[in-house]
Order: structure tokens, then sequence, then C-alpha cells
């Protein structure tokens, strides 16, 4: 039997051997912030010969190439369940793997429930809470078989005008309006923070509940794509699995039946983003793309806000936020202006 | 008893049983099992798996198995140690083994 | 010494304790001893989980005849106190204790073991305890741990440990070994009781391990560690007794037989006295030749 052993890529012999089976199993090309992302990595070892290999970060597998032993799957298997008990060790009990299409059926052996596919990845999950339980046990959604329910996903980076302005059309032309907030950490304001501000600026809208996305509305940029061609295109493979996740498992197990989006002229990736939502969503999703608000002429966008807080020009974008959000940035303001120096990234979304 | 976090036990190599339990207000022991032999033996699989739980006196709980054609006893001990991982318990459990 | 009647330990297959597909088929490749590793084959975030497999395991698992051993881990571990209260609970034969340096930590594991009897209800002093010797401390000390306690069945050396506390590695030829195999050897014969020489690691390298066990079969060892099934065939075939000697221990066991139905007092063979040496090593020849199988059940020598 193959024995598990740490691998510390820091060791210059170790990442190279590393480096090249994950060469000989068509995996290379990515970048060194894919790899420094990992959180650990193990190898399987046959005698001295590395058989197979695997990573964990935050709570993602990665990096997976096995070689096949004399028990075809074995050390796959061995593989996935030493990097799922570390995942569960270190607090993750939900698991989510990115993978080429032809793995789908190993990781669905072994538990793995499919989430999402494209003709090049495919995105799957394991552990608890799975998707079906996390959407269920939000609070208040029992109530919506029999409503017209619209969705919203997200990031609010801060909560601006712009966003309440699409979120109170939805709620004029719904029964209930879900607004689930992209958990993903990489933004200006903390996930906690977005949620907080999204919260309190909807409070008075009676029919609308606002959600924290979870591990399935995250921002499809954080999907790892190390393992496609380099001639494949990311974006578009990210959001289709994104918008697949949604019309497969969140819109039926919420009986959503419209989404509302922004109209999106100025990002050329959320631009790439609605298309694909058009594409994908119907005919079970009704796709609305709402015109942007514009406050003297100029479009509302959070891109502006944080270019404001960089710039010290606050008082420029004050009628682009609703009081909550107005009054979160004056009282963090010397907080906010710290993350920017410390090289947090305003642009992006 | 209430099961306080989610826990694993087992792996997926073969003969072995992996078992992840999660907590659950109500609906009783739900087992949702992957087995190549669910369709022979999966009563039997998901009972050893019940019993177990119930001589720790979980009334409800999640679970989750996947079954590499474990015997009865790989079964109980890997339910045993999800348990009582799932129940942070580290005095082993006497009256269950 | 635990054991009125000698019993046959020419191998000690290592199971690792957290691997079912090991556990379920320990029994059938006909080790003399398994031993059931919850120490160094066990990482340990599995240290539990492997514990309760083991227990289950011993519960129903068939090992026909074969000795069951388990390794707990070290006494100053937080694992050791409920290894061995969930092992004796278990019935295991023999508990063997690693990184033993001195009699003080037999009998403190003797203590354990007692009270856990006690406590699960196992009859008293059913449970026999061993002693792996894996340092010069333990070597040094090895006398007074093989005579620790009558719960004692054996003492082995545990050669990878040993060889980097003194400063060396293990070589080919075992020299590094010498000392401390015939200072546990003596020990352990001194004391009435098993030796068991260390694994042999090189699943690839056949001649050596018979080499190896040809050495220790010569010097006087009951047996050796295995780490794979494929290793017990080519160790009992080392011990397997010669047809002369299968022919010489069947003329003492006649004239034993003899003498007792006579009623006489004094045994001979060939004008020998037949002592009581003598007879035991009568006794060990027949018994490795029925587990050889080089003799059938009326005693015929079996030609291969």
């Amino acid at each position: 039997m193959a024995d598990i052993r740490d691998l510390h890529l820091r060791v210059p012999g170790v990442r190279q051997a590393w480096l090249a089976f994950l060469a000989a199993h068509g995996l290379s090309g990515f970048s060194d912030a894919e790899i420094a992302s990992v959180d650990s990595v193990i190898g399987l070892y046959d005698g001295d010969r590395l058989v197979g290999t695997g990573a964990i970060a935050g709570n993602v597998l990665k990096f997976i190439a096995v070689d096949e032993g004399d028990t075809p799957g074995a050390n796959f298997n061995q593989v996935v369940s030493e990097l799922q008990s570390r995942l569960m060790l270190a607090g993750h009990s939900h698991m989510m793997v990115f993978t080429k299409p032809q793995y789908e059926a190993s990781f669905g052996h072994v538990g793995f429930t499919t989430l999402a596919k494209t003709d090049v990845g495919v995105l799957l999950e394991a552990g608890m809470p799975g998707i079906k339980q996390y959407l269920t046990q939000l609070p208040g959604v029992g109530d919506q078989a029999a409503k017209h329910v619209a969705a919203i996903v997200m990031n609010a980076n801060p909560f601006t005008r712009g966003h309440r302005y699409l979120v109170e059309k939805a709620a004029a032309e719904n029964d209930i309006v879900d607004v689930f907030v992209v958990s993903t950490d990489r933004s200006l304001f903390t996930s906690a923070e977005r949620m907080q501000l999204v919260q309190a600026g909807l409070a008075d809208l009676k029919n609308v509940r606002v959600y924290p996305g979870g591990d399935y509305m995250v921002s499809y940029a954080t999907f790892p794509a190390y393992f496609l061609k380099s001639g494949d295109d990311v974006i578009r493979y990210q959001t289709t699995l994104d918008a697949r996740l949604f019309r497969n498992w969140v819109a039926p197990t919420l009986h959503i039946t419209k989404r509302y989006v922004g109209e999106e002229p100025k990002s050329h990736t959320t631009a790439i983003y609605n298309d694909v939502l058009a594409q994908e969503l119907p005919p079970a999703v009704q796709l609305i793309v709402v015109p942007r608000l514009t406050e003297a002429g100029t479009v509302v966008t959070a891109t502006q806000v944080r270019q404001a807080i960089a710039e010290a020009q606050l008082a420029t974008v004050k009628d682009f936020l609703p009081p909550t959000t107005w009054q979160f940035i004056q009282d963090h303001y010397a907080e906010l202006l710290k993350r920017i120096e410390k090289g947090q990234n305003i642009r992006g979304n | 008893m209430e099961i306080k976090k989610t826990a694993l036990a087992g792996t997926l190599e073969s003969s072995d049983i992996q078992i992840t339990l999660s907590p659950a207000t109500a609906g009783g022991i739900q087992i949702d099992l992957d087995s190549a032999v669910a369709s022979q033996y999966g009563d039997e699989i998901k009972k050893v798996i019940t019993d177990t739980l119930t001589g720790f006196k979980i009334d409800n709980a999640l679970v989750k198995a996947v079954d590499k054609g474990a015997l009865d006893c790989v079964i109980k001990a890997r339910t045993i140690a999800a348990a009582q991982r799932a129940l942070e318990q580290t005095e082993p459990a006497w009256e269950v083994l | 010494m635990a054991e009125t009647e000698e019993r046959l330990r020419r191998t000690m297959m290592f199971v690792p304790g957290n691997n079912p597909a090991m556990l379920k088929d320990a029994g059938i490749y006909g080790a003399d001893s398994i031993m059931f590793d919850l120490e160094d084959a066990v990482s340990l975030k599995e240290k539990d989980a492997a514990r309760d497999l083991v227990y289950e395991a011993l519960q129903t698992v068939d090992y026909g005849n074969a000795e069951k051993v388990v390794r707990v881990n070290g006494v100053d571990t937080p694992f050791y106190k409920d290894d061995v209260r969930a092992m004796v609970k278990a019935g295991i034969d023999v508990i063997r204790l690693p990184k033993t340096e001195t009699a003080d930590m037999i009998k403190e594991l003797v203590d354990d073991v007692a009270s856990a009897e006690t406590e699960f209800g196992r009859e008293e002093g059913s449970t026999h305890v061993m002693a792996a010797i894996e340092s010069a401390k333990g070597v040094v000390n090895a006398n007074e741990i093989a005579a620790a306690s009558d719960r004692m069945i054996g003492i082995a050396l545990s050669a990878e440990d040993y060889t980097t506390d003194m400063k060396t590695h293990r070589y080919p030829d075992g020299r590094e070994l010498e000392y401390a195999r015939n200072v546990i050897l003596h020990a352990a014969r001194a004391a009435g009781i098993a030796a068991f020489d260390t694994v042999f690691t090189n699943l690839d390298d056949e001649a050596g391990l018979i080499r190896e066990t040809q050495f220790i079969h010569q010097l006087g060892y009951d047996g050796k560690s295995v780490i794979n099934p494929r290793q017990i065939a080519v160790i009992n075939k080392v011990y397997a007794p010669t047809k002369a000697e299968i022919q010489t221990a069947q003329q003492v066991i006649a004239a034993i037989e003899e003498a007792h139905e006579k009623g006489s007092g004094v045994i001979s063979l060939n004008g020998q006295m037949v002592d009581r040496p003598v007879a035991l090593r009568a006794q060990r020849v027949m018994n490795l030749a029925k587990a050889s199988h080089l003799v059938d059940e009326e005693g015929n020598y079996v030609e291969e």
C-alpha cells in the first residue's frame, strides 16, 4: 500500500519533482500565486516513487493527479480521502473541487455531488452542509413555493443607491426578493461589512430578504481554472459555471423565477457575465437587465465610491450612497484608507 | 445527545467506509449512502450506523456514508469515531464499543 | 515468564491499526503472531479511529490460532492509557510496549493492565505483555526488563529507532546490531521468554531476508517481525527443521512415551539420558515440523 507524506514546496527539489509530476499529468502553466495559495500539499508514495498528489486551499481540493496503480482508483481514493480528513481537521466541513470533466465520475464514486459543469471544467462538492441543506436552511425561505420570487446577487463593495434602485425595482415587481451578498473576502469592504450595509440599506423593504452567499454565490473570479489549457476562455468558463450553479440548484430549490442584474456599460468582464447569464438562465429563470441608476448624469457605481475614498474626495459621491453606507464610511474612513495603503485593490468589483 | 459539529471518520480506501456526521435538530437519523452494494446491503449498512448512533443517544443527525466494501465491524468503528469527534468526546465510548 | 507451554513465534506480522483491508485479511497469511499497530503506523489525527477500528476488528474478525498482539502508543503519549484499557477490554492476548527503557515501565504497564482487567471484568492475569527495545538504555536494562513481570512473554529488538539512538543506521550485514541482538536474546533466555528480532525492511531483497533470518535463527531467536505477508513463508522455511532433526525428535518423544508407559523414572536414548532441555527441544522441533507441514497427523515425514 502506498503511503502519504507531506510535500514542502519550499524545498527546491520537492517543488521541482512535484511540478514535473503535475506536468506529466497535463497540469502546467499555472501561476506562482496559484501555488502560493495552497495550505498544504501531500504526496502519495509507493516506496520512493511519487504516484499521486493533491493539495488543499481554503475549503478547495486542488492539484490532484495520480498514477493508476494495481487497483484502479485506489491511489485517487487515498489522496482524496487524506485531503478530506485534513480539510475537516482544519474546520472545513464543506469542501469543493474544480476539475477536468474526465474526473467527474471518479469524484462521484467517492461521494462528491456535481454542482455545475461546462465542456472544460466541473464543480463538485462534498461534506456538510451541502447545497440543498444550505439553501433550505436559509431563514424564511419555506414560504417561497407559491410566490413570485426574484433574486439578486451582489458584491456591494460598498452598497450604493444603485444597488438599492435595483432591489426596489425587483421588490415592486415580485412577491419576494432574495438578495445574496457575495461572500468572497477580497474586496475593500469585508464580507461582514458588505452584508451589514446591504441589510441596513434595505431594512425598510419588507419583502426583501438578505442572505450571505455562502460557498455558492462567491466571486466567480475565484473559481480555480489552473487546470484549463491556455487557449481556454477562462472568464467564460467561470461565469458559465456560476450561472449553471444558480440555474440548477439555487433557483429550483428556492423557487426563484427571475434574476435581476444591473446593465453593464463599463466593465468588460461583468458584461460577459451578463451575457452568459442571458444565455444560461432562461427559460427556467428569466433574466431582467435593469439600466443603471444615474445621478446628475453620472452612472452610480461602487467603483467610483472606492475611488473617491482613495482620493479623499468623499463629498463627490455622497449622493451615490444611502445614509447608512455614508455614515459607515465616515466612521471607518481611516481604516479603509489603511487597507488601500496596504495594497487592497480598489478596482475590479 | 446533540451533535456539536460536523465530523468525519474513515477513508475512501478499499474495505473502509467514510462517515460524515452533521448536526440536525429534527428528522431522526437521516443517512445518505453511496455504495456499490447499496441495493443488496444498503439496509444492513444503515442499520449498523443507526444502531451505533443510538448507542450514543444521538436522536437526530445527518449522515453521509461512502462505502468501499466495509465489514460491519468497520462500519461500527468508523461510526463510533465520527460520533466521538462530532460530540467532541475524547474518553473512549466504553458503553458503545 | 507467563507461559507453561512453548508457543511458536517465528513471525510477528505488523498490521497498521487504521487499515481495514489489512485488518480484515491479517488472519489468512499464517503468521504465528499478529501485531496490530496503534503507534508508528497511525498518524496523530487518526489515533482515536485506529483504536476503535482494532477494537471492533478483534470482536468479529477470525484470526485463527494466531497470537493477537497490539502495539500501544508509548507511556509518554496522551493515547497510552486509553489504548491499554481499550485493548484489555477487547481481550487482546499481548500488549507490546514500545520504547521500553526500564523495568519500571513494564511494571507500570502491568499495573495498568491489571486495573483494566478488573474494570472490564477480564480474567485476572489473562493479558500478557512484551517489551520492544528501541534504545541503548533499553539494551543496557534488558535483563531487568525481561524479568520485570510474570506477565512478560517476550522481548523484541526494534532496530530503526535503536540504530538512530546509536548514531548509526542499518547496514545489510547487520553488524551494528550484534551487541543488541545478543543482549536481548540472553535477557529473554535467562527470563524464560521469547526473543523477537527486528523487521527486515527491504521487500525487494529476498536473499537478504533469508540471510538475516538464517543468522538470527542460528543465534537462537524465536522469530522475526514481519512487515509484509510475503515474508512469512520465507522466514518459516528457514525455521523448518531438517529431516534428520525431525527423526531425532521423533525418537526422543518415542523414548519419553515409552518410559511413561513403563512407569520408568529415567528416560534414555542411545545410551544417553534424555533430560529436560533435550525433551523441550524435541517438542519444539515437532511443533515446527507440524507448522511447516513436514509431518502428517500421524507423525510421518512428508517428502517435499
